[in-house]
């Protein structure tokens, strides 16, 4: 398919709130903007206003305030027929008395596209879904992965100037979700118009999305790309939603007495590298909140001076995932009342119960306020 | 699930008695009207018909009546319209209630409009009004229209009676149906009205063909508003017809029970066909 004129534009929302009727607000004062061929990822835990900003986008809700852009046009008044986006929902909400050919080119026929060009884009849209074997039959009689890729291909026969997905692939087992993740990865490199996808998994936003916008109580957290989301935090709440398992934060004590700065966490200290100290500098003395991935621990044998710091702890459990080992570990004499969860290499012989000691790549520490939150750096 | 064999038996002795006191009626009305009026009148009475006779069938629907039936040919043209009246105030009255129903019941359930809720229940209110404690205003207003002895009298009073509460029905369903496809609908380039002529309205065949039922079984056997309303053979309902059978001195039952039983075939026989379209339920889209 040629890559249409309208997704010259991207989709803009500009100070965007909903306030539903009782006051809940859904939506605070969101700007985001998806350019021309990108996949933005909207992910956030349920009742964060991701779907709600979807359905902004798309004209199913009307914003309270704020401004809408698809392709260049400002669209905040526009019903949904006007504003040239298609839309995949979580349960496919396909017709379901009409055959699979008819779901497809249902939007081609509203517009009045003539029956012959009706038909040869969806036999197209068929063909790149690879779903032309099913074109006559009904939606009761497709699997769930099927009926997946009729609604995408409704999505994508209107060549639409937005493409809109609603946690497409909630509704799939795990295997056919990994499938389906790559082929629609593949269907938007192939089509280009810009994508806005709302997930509460973030596996898929970070594997799907050229950026990914982290949604907090209807307000934007941190839009970025995910290596950028993954390494570089603004708060707690991104550093605790990025990464799986998520990263521990532990309480702190800034130790900054001489030339070595310390992090001290109960009975042990870990050296924070100079790089770090000129942001950490008006904590000095104070508690502040350590982050630590899982991913960035090793084992005893292989801790190198220098670069790694010394935790000892308790094991707790540990579970193989087979590639690699979860630990969790109690720290001996913190305050810190979760465990800390360390992913260590799948041939580490760690115990339950015994004492264990670990190390943790210096140069990947965290800090946050421990009052707002927000990273220290 | 498996059940006890006395339990299982208490099953079958209930179900049948209350299938057994829904029937007899009909049965014994079949039977009379097999009868002669002499059958009838016999002392002792029996259940069955000595001779059976199809004769006030015949004198109903136009044959050739025999005496002992008792039929003439103006009753058999009488009850012919009269089941033609009540077909056609049926049909009618369903088809607006069923236009006015949809329309609003859908209205109600998916679109928000101030005043909503307070309008809902001032319609759905309506239903719990008895007919009787309006009659005699009813009777005023329709003679004030000119609509006494009309069918579109009939048909205005049913749609306005039977409205609210299969409105009520038909909200709750919508309700019931997942709002996404129509959302698609709307995204695919609908205009309200195309998404619920093309995706909701296919999506209801199954609630709108039991509604059907339901309006259609209860305007076929409406009598209270007809008996007040009509006078002559110009609007008058089969059912305000049978009773008139009934004479001061002498009854001709088979001639009552063959009337009875023809002016149930046609609400039995749109339930029987629109039953089996409820139960051929279309599945979700999901």
């Amino acid at each position: 398919m040629d890559r249409p004129e309208a997704t010259r534009g991207g989709i803009v929302l500009e100070g965007v709130g909903k306030e539903f009727l009782g006051g809940v607000v859904a939506v605070r004062d969101l700007s985001l903007a998806v350019e021309p061929g990108e996949f933005v990822v909207l992910v956030g835990p349920s009742g964060c206003g991701k779907s709600t900003t979807l359905r902004i986008v798309a004209g199913l809700e009307a914003v309270t305030v704020g401004e809408v852009r698809i392709a260049g046009r400002v669209v905040t008044g526009l019903p949904p027929r006007h504003r040239n986006v298609a839309m995949v929902f979580q349960n496919y909400a396909l017709y379901a008395h009409m055959t699979v050919r008819a779901n497809i080119g249902f939007g081609l026929k509203m517009v009045g596209t003539p029956k012959r060009e009706t038909r040869a884009r969806v036999d197209q849209a068929a063909d790149i879904l690879g779903i032309t074997n099913l074109l006559d039959r009904k939606p009761r009689q497709l699997s769930g992965g099927q009926r997946q890729r009729v609604a995408m291909g409704r999505a994508i026969v209107r060549e639409p100037a937005a493409f809109l997905m609603d946690e497409p692939l909630s509704n799939l087992d795990a295997k056919l979700r990994v499938e389906m993740r790559a082929e629609i990865t593949n269907v938007h490199r192939r089509i280009g118009a810009p994508t806005l996808y709302v997930t509460h998994d973030q596996t898929e936003a970070m594997t799907m999305g050229d950026r990914v916008a982290i949604l907090r109580d209807g307000a934007l957290e941190q839009i970025g790309t995910p290596l950028e989301l993954y390494e570089r935090p603004v708060n707690i709440f991104v550093a605790g939603f990025i990464g799986s398992p998520a990263m521990n934060l532990l309480p702190a004590k800034l130790d900054s007495s001489g030339d070595a700065w310390h992090a001290s966490i109960g009975g042990f200290r870990l050296l924070i590298p100079p790089k770090a100290r000129a942001a950490l500098r008006p904590f000095a003395g104070r508690e502040v909140l350590l982050g630590l991935r899982p991913e960035d621990f090793v084992s005893t044998d292989d801790v190198r001076d220098g670069k790694h710091g010394i935790i000892e702890a308790t094991v707790q459990r540990a579970e193989s995932l087979g590639s690699e080992l979860l630990v969790y570990l109690s720290i001996n004499d913190a305050a810190a009342s979760r465990p800390l969860t360390v992913r260590l290499d799948r041939r580490t012989a760690m115990r339950e119960g015994t004492p264990a000691r670990i190390g943790v790549d210096l140069q990947r520490l965290y800090f946050f306020d421990s009052h707002s939150g927000a990273a220290i750096r | 699930m498996t059940r006890s064999p006395a339990a299982q038996l208490v099953r079958t002795v209930v179900i049948s008695a209350i299938v057994l006191w829904s029937l007899a009626p009909i049965g014994i009305g079949v039977a009379t009207s097999l009868s002669t009026q002499a059958d009838v009148q016999e002392i002792p009475a029996h259940w069955l018909p000595h001779h059976a006779t199809l004769d006030a069938y015949r004198s109903l629907l136009g044959g050739t009546g025999d005496s002992r039936a008792g039929g003439t040919v103006s009753e058999s043209g009488a009850f012919a319209h009269a089941m033609w009246n009540s077909a056609s105030i049926t049909l009618m009255s369903t088809l607006a209630i069923l236009c006015v129903a949809i329309s609003a019941g859908y209205a109600f359930a998916r679109l928000r409009f101030p005043g909503r809720g307070a309008l809902f229940w001032a319609i759905v209110a309506t239903i719990v009004v008895p007919v009787f404690t309006v009659v005699i205003a009813l009777f005023g207003l329709m003679a004030d229209a000119h609509l006494i002895d009309r069918k579109l009298g009939l048909v205005l009073v049913f749609v306005s009676t039977t409205t609210p509460l299969a409105m009520w029905l038909v909200c709750n369903y919508v309700k019931g149906l997942p709002a996404e496809p129509e959302e698609a609908a709307l995204i695919d380039g609908c205009t309200r009205w195309q998404a619920f002529w093309h995706v909701v309205l296919p999506q209801m065949r199954s609630g709108i063909a039991a509604l059907s039922a339901i309006v259609v079984l209860s305007v076929w056997g409406e009598f209270l508003i007809p008996l007040l309303l009509t006078s002559t053979s110009a609007s008058k309902p089969v059912t305000v017809l049978i009773p008139e059978y009934v004479g001061k001195y002498t009854t001709n039952y088979p001639l009552l029970a063959a009337a009875g039983v023809l002016a149930l075939l046609p609400p039995a026989v749109v339930a029987l066909v629109l039953n089996r379209h409820i139960r051929g339920m279309l599945s979700g889209s999901s």
